[in-house]
């Protein structure tokens, strides 16, 4: 049989190769039309619908902490609207009627469910996905009260690539990235729970490809390109090779280097305490941007001094080996927190934001932060490295390193145990590139923040679609801001980094390497990618495809100079 | 009582906002509804996940929030802030 492709929309930046194994969650739930309605005795059907809804609730919660412990408190965030859904008053008076209407409860619950799943279908954008989980929580009532077995996700034959209309959030939850080799499904996009599952799982995935799927036959061999979105059927044995090539660059959990001998430090972005883990399983050297934010949203009142420490001990320890970047508080008008009392401000992200509320408004803030930093330092597995946000001068940043110096002062008259961090600082304005010699002769680090730099440089917001073509690192002037911040601190003892969606790209490892920069700091799940491009790079092919681009005049004679270079190392 | 809030979670009234504003509805004894201002529909039982979804209620919308019973206050005061609290990771580097 020859080699066909499906197109979709790739989820995770990773491909995998195995069989077909087609999941249908709603076959087993076909209902037979409900018998006379005198047959029926409605309280004992009142009660087995109530038993199916405290089954349910029992499932979920199970679900909530595995996904919790797999992927983090956030995606598992999902099931707590499902809890909710499931306790509605609303949608348990619809089944309400139903039942006193003398219906069998699973009936009941498919006519109760159908109005707000309707309501919900009709709706714009993503309130769509609402139909989703709602038709997840009345498959998963119906099933219970059917009786229905359940495709076992969690237990599928090694190398399966699990293919289904839909992945529900309690469906992909329970795949085990250790044994499945991805799935695809027809519906969905980027941004939908199936996608964000994939990414946090590592799982090579592809979504959206359509009906043209349900044609595809158990136990097809595929493979999946969650890159491209490209799902190849009945490969070829050197498509299936160059994908196996690619099947999940090998985790190197020591340091790389170039194959000249340059090594480059590969590190992890981290927002929050759970995926410390996740970093280290994926072999980062370090974190290179360690986000404080998760400290101070969602609460009442700042964290103090000790909260503040313990999590920074933690970070530190989960890298004994490595560097901990962590970044001060970054907020200003555009993430208000209510003890903050932000004000509003026309333009928030040229307003009162990151050091210049540091130094400002948020000033004993940020001294409380220093000080829980600089204990944890002393204290800590790991070497500490403390970065500001926002800096537009060379002042900020000295008055910055007077605040770390006034607390490790402080400190060591209160005989507390302490330890001075490298201090160093984000290049996310224009201003500091252009000033990136100065700030690297009175700094440790520099790390370019290439998603502020980016929107700073081409003035053009990131959250904004219709110049999403402006917002791009590939474009020539944001690649000249970086290379004159490397510049800036050659001859220097400063090293620089990056953090941001560009350093995780590995179609940029040469560039990046090729204009200098000592480490790449991304999210978790491209590190292996990454890792693997850093050590088939040469120092000298990626010096001149750096000089090449530089001299570029359009983001198209870039992105072309890149493509050229990946073809000539496959080829 | 009642207060007007504006929508600060860049999701808008959707998935986690909004079950954390159902949660805290639920926590507390006042009756509680909400109300999107200047749409047609009328107001909806705070407490209900459907009722609250369905507005559709975005980033920067203002809403109307009405409490009655004991705790009616410090029912607004749990619901204004998680409504006026982004979500982490509304904001990236």
């Amino acid at each position: 049989m020859s080699e066909r492709t499906l197109s979709g929309v790739g989820a995770t930046p990773l491909s995998g190769v195995g069989s077909v194994v087609w999941y249908r969650p709603g076959e087993a739930l076909e209902l037979d039309d409900p018998p006379e309605s005198d047959a029926v005795d409605p309280a004992a059907e009142r009660e087995r619908f109530e038993e199916a809804r405290d089954t349910a609730r029992e499932e979920l919660e199970t679900e909530r902490e595995r996904a919790r412990e797999r992927v983090g408190d956030e995606e598992a965030a999902v099931f707590d609207a499902h809890l909710q859904f499931l306790d509605d008053p609303q949608i348990g008076d619809a089944v309400g009627d139903q039942l006193d209407a003398g219906l069998p409860a699973e009936h009941a619950v498919r006519k109760g469910f159908a109005g707000p799943i309707e309501q919900f279908e009709g709706m714009e954008g993503r309130m769509t996905e609402r139909a989703d989980d709602l038709r997840d929580i009345r498959d998963r009532l119906v099933r219970l009260l059917v009786g229905g077995e359940r495709t076992d996700l969690s237990a599928l034959p090694e190398g399966s690539v699990v293919f289904a209309e839909r992945l529900t959030p309690s469906d992909t939850a329970q795949l085990d990235p250790e044994v499945v080799s991805g799935f695809v499904t027809a519906t969905g996009g980027r941004t939908s729970h199936a996608a964000i599952f994939a990414r946090s799982l590592a799982l090579p995935a592809v979504v959206g490809v359509g009906d043209d799927l349900f044609a595809v036959e158990e136990g097809t061999a595929v493979v999946v390109d969650g890159d491209t979105g490209d799902v190849i059927l009945d490969p070829t044995e050197e498509t299936r090779a160059a994908a196996a090539d690619t099947d999940r660059a090998e985790v190197r959990p020591e340091p790389v280097a170039t194959s000249d001998g340059e090594p480059i430090e590969v590190a992890a972005n981290v927002g929050q305490p759970a995926e410390l883990a996740g970093a280290v399983e994926q072999g980062a050297d370090g974190i290179g941007l360690y986000r404080t934010e998760f400290l101070f949203l969602e609460r009442e009142s700042p964290p103090d001094e000790d909260e503040q420490y313990e999590a920074y001990v933690d970070a530190l320890d989960a890298f004994p080996e490595g560097r901990v970047v962590v970044r001060t508080l970054d907020v200003g008008g555009d993430k208000p927190i209510p003890y903050l009392e932000l004000p509003e401000e026309e333009n928030p992200f040229l307003g009162e934001r990151g050091v210049r509320r540091s130094l400002g408004v948020d000033a004993g803030l940020f001294e409380t932060q220093l000080r829980a930093l600089l204990r944890a330092a002393a204290d800590g597995a790991g070497d500490l490295a403390v970065m500001v946000p926002m800096v537009a001068t060379v002042e900020e940043f000295e008055e910055a390193r007077e605040a770390l110096d006034s607390v490790a002062a402080d400190l060591e008259s209160e005989g507390v145990a302490h330890e001075t961090p490298e201090f160093g600082l984000m290049i996310e304005t224009p201003s500091a590139a252009f000033m990136a010699d100065e700030f690297a002769a009175r700094t440790e680090f520099l790390s370019i923040g290439t998603n502020d730099l980016t929107q700073y440089v081409m003035a053009a917001s990131r959250g904004n679609e219709r110049v999403s073509e402006l917002h791009d690192p590939r474009h020539p002037a944001v690649l000249r801001a970086i290379a004159r911040t490397v510049e800036g601190a050659e001859g220097t003892d400063a090293w620089v980094g990056m953090c941001g969606e560009m350093a995780g790209d590995p179609d940029l490892t040469e560039l990046l390497v090729g204009l200098g920069l000592d480490e790449l700091s991304m999210s978790a799940v491209t590190i292996p990618d990454v890792k693997a491009n850093v050590a088939e790079t040469d120092g000298e092919a990626a010096s001149a495809l750096a000089e090449r681009t530089l001299r570029a005049s359009t983001k198209r004679e870039v992105e072309q100079l890149i493509t050229d270079t990946i073809e000539n190392t496959k080829s | 009582m009642e207060r007007t809030v504006t929508i600060v979670p860049e999701a808008g009234l959707h998935a986690r906002p909004a079950s954390q504003f159902v949660q805290a509805a639920n926590e507390h004894d006042a009756e509680v509804t909400i109300e999107k201002v200047g749409s047609d529909g009328g107001p909806v039982n705070a407490g209900s996940m459907l009722a609250v979804t369905s507005l559709g209620a975005a980033h920067s919308d203002e809403v109307r929030l009405v409490a009655e019973g004991d705790d009616a206050e410090a029912a607004l005061d749990a619901l204004e802030e998680v409504l006026s609290t982004p979500e982490a990771g509304d904001s990236e580097e």
